[in-house]
């Protein structure tokens, strides 16, 4: 029996990165070159995976992975309704792009970084399993499946947060993390619990199908929303978001910005693939709308009294993911009505295409604060400058980074900006306004880290920025400067496929 | 409403209030552990619960007809939760035991550097 490589990518996507995980131990037995090797090979095998998948469903259509199905291609049937399936569409390809391009960057980046501490075939190991754990979460169409992602996820990043741990804080912020991941899985496993108790099945198909919007779906519904809202950083429930980001080291921070766009895209899969049918469309689309601009306005007033470099970019990303919030919710919102088809579809296409840019720019922003980290030693704003004497690179990907998390044209972050802009106008003119106002803050703040770090006089640095950590940023700021280029291929050939498959496109 | 299921239920709900007050109102690092673990002792119970007919046998298939078994997939769920319970709890002890060593205290009100 020949095995289809095409249609098997999706159990590769997760198979690679957790073989490789409890490989990179190993090696670092024999030599810490080796390590390095395989933790690569492991990186770039699910690249390719992920591209593998990414082709088959742009060209053949999307499909249901069954496990220990005959052919990864039959679908449900009334034997394997039990089974764990992965899905393969559109959606799952825009949120494994995102991650894939995030981690290869974190990663490339971590062997300059991470070349003097020590324990590094743990830091690896852990890397891995958390990229298989935010790759599971997205691809999962299984209650229970996605409750066991998140737990791997949860736990894996823990444990990266706090690698540091000769430093107090950074325990601190790990075991802060810790508890409210916990207590989101438990709350999770309860929801889980109350849809097995109503109709007994935990397959995302299974589950729309025999929905019918009891109290206790609804019950049920709210807790997940809390909790994938608590894990995406949302305010008000973003408090850890700033602590995590800031106290884990340099490379990993974009990872756990992943792990929380992850969780995102999980919201929005639920919302619009399993319950769309079950709720009050409005209603909900309302909460999503209320979140994104709380999350937007605090998120960029709170940055706005930081003098912490990795504080203020974590404050500006809680900011970021409420324009996604804000504009999936005006899509949910106008779901049915006559309205979707003249604005709604045009705030979803603007949402999900700010989710990847902002997976890619936001890495390359928190990677280039972490070369600033590494050069200069400290974090606080105030002792910080004169950097661009001694990283010309770096200034350069900050400034492309800077200006697309700000919306500035022609960057991708104003493409996705702009879309949402104007769709959100329609539905109401204030939440417009409001965004735009924030991404007005969000230039200025960008302007004073720039101004900070990077100008004035030469304070003279004692360390070069390693080859490996340019060459990362390099491959960000190309992916960055791409979508800035084909805002329009990008939106019709990986966002628009993205909201078929979520059952609603226009 | 039989006995047999709703005790579990009353239970599930007493251990998850005193998850819950243990988590919110504790100052010690190691009890808001501790109330997390009730929490999940909690959720375990519930799910198990759910599996519950009465009078049907464990669903071991060699010792029973199909018919007469309690439900199989929530043993199976609660078998992982659990396990992934005790990692969960392992690494948020360690990380106490690591707070302790820097902090000199798991008093949660003094392990506060992180807020400036």
């Amino acid at each position: 029996m020949n095995v289809d490589l095409l249609t098997q990518s999706p159990v590769f996507v997760l198979a690679i990165p957790l073989l490789f995980a409890f490989l990179t131990p190993l090696a670092n037995k024999v030599s810490k070159e080796l390590r390095n090797a395989v933790f690569l090979i492991g990186l770039l095998l699910t690249t390719l995976f992920v591209s593998l998948m990414a082709y088959e469903v742009y060209t053949m259509g999307s499909w249901i992975y069954v496990f220990g199905a005959e052919q990864p291609t039959t679908g449900l049937t009334t034997q394997s309704f039990f089974r764990i399936t992965f899905l393969a569409d559109g959606f799952s390809v825009l949120a494994a792009l995102t991650i894939i391009i995030t981690a290869l960057g974190a990663g490339i980046y971590s062997f300059g970084h991470m070349k003097e501490s020590n324990g590094l075939g743990k830091f690896y190991t852990l890397f891995l399993l958390t990229l298989a754990g935010v790759n599971g979460m997205v691809l999962t169409s299984d209650l229970f499946n996605l409750f066991v992602w998140f737990e791997v996820t949860s736990i894996a990043s823990c444990g990266l947060i706090a690698y540091h741990n000769d430093r107090g804080e950074s325990v601190e912020a790990a075991l802060k993390y810790m508890i409210i991941s916990v207590i989101a899985g438990l709350l999770l496993l309860f929801s889980i619990g109350f849809f097995y108790g109503e109709y007994g099945v935990l397959n995302y198909f299974l589950i729309r199908d025999s929905m019918t919007g009891s109290l206790i779906d609804i019950l049920a519904i709210g807790m997940v929303m809390v909790i994938l809202a608590m894990k995406a950083s949302s305010v008000p429930m973003h408090m850890w978001a700033p602590d995590a980001y800031s106290e884990a080291p340099e490379p990993i921070t974009p990872f756990i910005a992943i792990t929380s766009l992850g969780s995102l895209f999980v919201l929005f899969r639920l919302l619009f693939f399993v319950f769309r049918g079950a709720v009050e469309t409005s209603a909900i689309g309302s909460i999503l709308i209320i979140l994104g601009v709380l999350s937007m306005f605090i998120g960029v007033s709170m940055a706005l009294k930081q003098s912490d470099l990795k504080r203020l970019i974590a404050y500006l990303s809680v900011s970021q993911v409420g324009y996604m919030m804000m504009a999936v919710g005006v899509g949910f919102a106008t779901l049915g009505t006559g309205d979707y088809g003249i604005f709604g579809a045009r705030a979803m296409e603007g949402g999900l295409f700010h989710m990847i840019n902002d997976g890619v720019y936001k890495a390359l922003l928190f990677l280039s604060a972490g070369g600033i980290v590494y050069v200069a030693d400290t974090r606080d704003l105030n002792k910080l400058g004169g950097l661009a004497h001694h990283m010309p690179y770096t200034t350069f990907f900050f400034i492309i980074g800077g200006l697309s998390i700000a919306g500035i044209p022609p960057l991708s972050g104003f493409s996705s900006k702009l879309l949402i802009y104007k769709s959100v106008y329609l539905y109401n003119p204030v939440l417009a306004i409001i965004a735009l106002v924030v991404s007005i803050v969000t230039l200025a703040l960008i302007g004073k880290i720039f101004f900070n770090a990077f100008l004035g006089p030469d304070q003279g640095v004692g360390k070069k920025i390693p080859r490996s950590m340019i060459l990362a940023m390099s491959i960000l700021t190309i992916v960055v400067v791409l979508f800035s280029l084909f805002p329009n291929y990008v939106v019709a050939e990986i966002v628009v496929p993205a909201i078929e498959a979520l059952g609603v496109g226009a | 409403m039989n006995w047999f299921t709703v005790f579990p239920l009353i239970m599930v709900v007493t251990l998850i209030i005193m998850g819950l007050y243990v988590v919110l109102f504790k100052k010690n690092l190691i009890k808001i552990i501790m109330g997390i673990a009730l929490m999940q002792n909690g959720a375990n119970l519930f799910l198990v619960s759910l599996a519950y007919r009465e009078g049907y046998v464990a669903p071991i298939w060699t010792s029973a007809p199909s018919a007469d078994m309690v439900l199989p997939t929530p043993h199976a769920l609660t078998l992982t939760s659990i396990v992934i319970g005790v990692a969960t709890t392992a690494l948020m002890l360690s990380f106490v035991m690591m707070i302790k060593k820097h902090y000199g205290t798991i008093n949660s009100d003094e392990v506060r550097r992180c807020r400036e």
